[in-house]
């Protein structure tokens, strides 16, 4: 497919500052546990609240990536609305990159407090930057992402800052 | 597994992060895009991978991070709290591989009733290359209670 890359280049630069409010909604138990299954990380702070209690925390606690690396807090788009290559182009984290290749490139993170189940999470979504790279198997554009996790009352919880590549 | 207390004392520059080894398989990929809801065809879709000039399907990138975090939270132990953390992705990786993440301590310094210390990491496969360089910060209890 024909891309313009400066044309999305410019479609993504008019979306710096511009900051989207995601509630989350409570932290399921199941879904923590389930994060830290799929890693096979069997820590026992993930799953045991006596032993989160012995060790300092209120209950179990969510693995560290689990708020930042969840793609989509909604019930998402419908199938024949997705891209090309399976990712959605119109939910609340959606950047428009239409017809380039996508790949994440990390993240950088702030813990400000445990993530347990129950609490009730809000997310503040914004693309940071974006830069039009020449790399060398030809253009590239390197986008940032801000996430902040709060909870319901405004109290930081996790902050992330990711970059992705698109190609 | 054994989950001892490490103690901030205990840390000097140089020492290493307990080596962890990983293997992905298709099905953890699988369930990983499942649970965070990652509906690329990149991690699930061999045929279409391919078609985008990998050889398999590949390892997420916040699966590499998940690795290295695991890695730094079982050498640091649970009465640790991991304060800061990052990774680069910068090699892919695909089931079959195997995945070593490892660390050295680079700095240390005492905290307001803890101590800090820093970490550099990186994961590696089974030919030595970087897939994912990173770093973490974490708070360590001291092994003398001091008074302010």
């Amino acid at each position: 497919m024909a891309v313009s890359f400066e044309t999305v280049y410019q479609q993504i630069r008019a979306l710096v500052g511009q900051t989207r409010t995601i509630p989350i909604g409570q932290l399921s138990r199941r879904d923590l546990e389930r994060f830290a299954v799929a890693v096979d990380d069997p820590n026992p702070l993930f799953f045991d609240d006596a032993f989160a209690r012995e060790h300092g925390y209120p209950g179990a606690i969510a693995p560290p990536l689990y708020l930042s690396s969840v793609l989509g807090w909604e019930a998402g788009p419908p199938e024949r609305s997705l891209r090309s290559d399976g990712t959605p182009d119109n939910d609340a984290m959606a950047v428009p990159i239409r017809g380039l290749r996508v790949m994440g490139g990390g993240q950088e993170l702030e813990f400000h407090r445990p993530v347990t189940a129950g609490m009730d999470v809000v997310m503040e979504f914004s693309v940071s930057n974006a830069e039009l790279k020449h790399g060398r198997t030809g253009p590239l554009l390197v986008v940032q992402l801000k996430k902040r996790f709060l909870t319901a009352d405004g109290t930081p919880i996790v902050t992330c800052r990711e970059n992705f590549i698109a190609r | 597994m054994e989950r001892a207390k490490l103690f901030f004392e205990d840390v000097k520059v140089g020492a290493t992060v307990t080596p962890l080894v990983k293997r992905p398989s298709t099905v953890q990929l699988f369930r990983f895009s499942a649970i965070t809801w990652n509906s690329h065809r990149i991690h699930y879709d061999k045929p279409y991978a391919q078609s985008e000039g990998y050889p398999d399907v590949l390892v997420q990138s916040h699966l590499h991070g998940s690795f290295l975090a695991q890695a730094v939270m079982d050498w640091a132990g649970p009465s640790a709290r991991l304060v800061g953390f990052r990774w680069q992705n910068r090699a892919i990786a695909c089931p079959g591989d195997v995945l070593t993440c490892s660390g050295t301590v680079v700095k240390t310094e005492m905290g307001d009733g803890c101590g800090y210390v820093e970490c550099e990491l990186e994961e590696r496969n089974q030919r030595n290359e970087l897939c994912a360089p990173g770093w973490a910060r974490v708070a360590l209890a001291l092994r003398i209670e001091r008074s302010k």
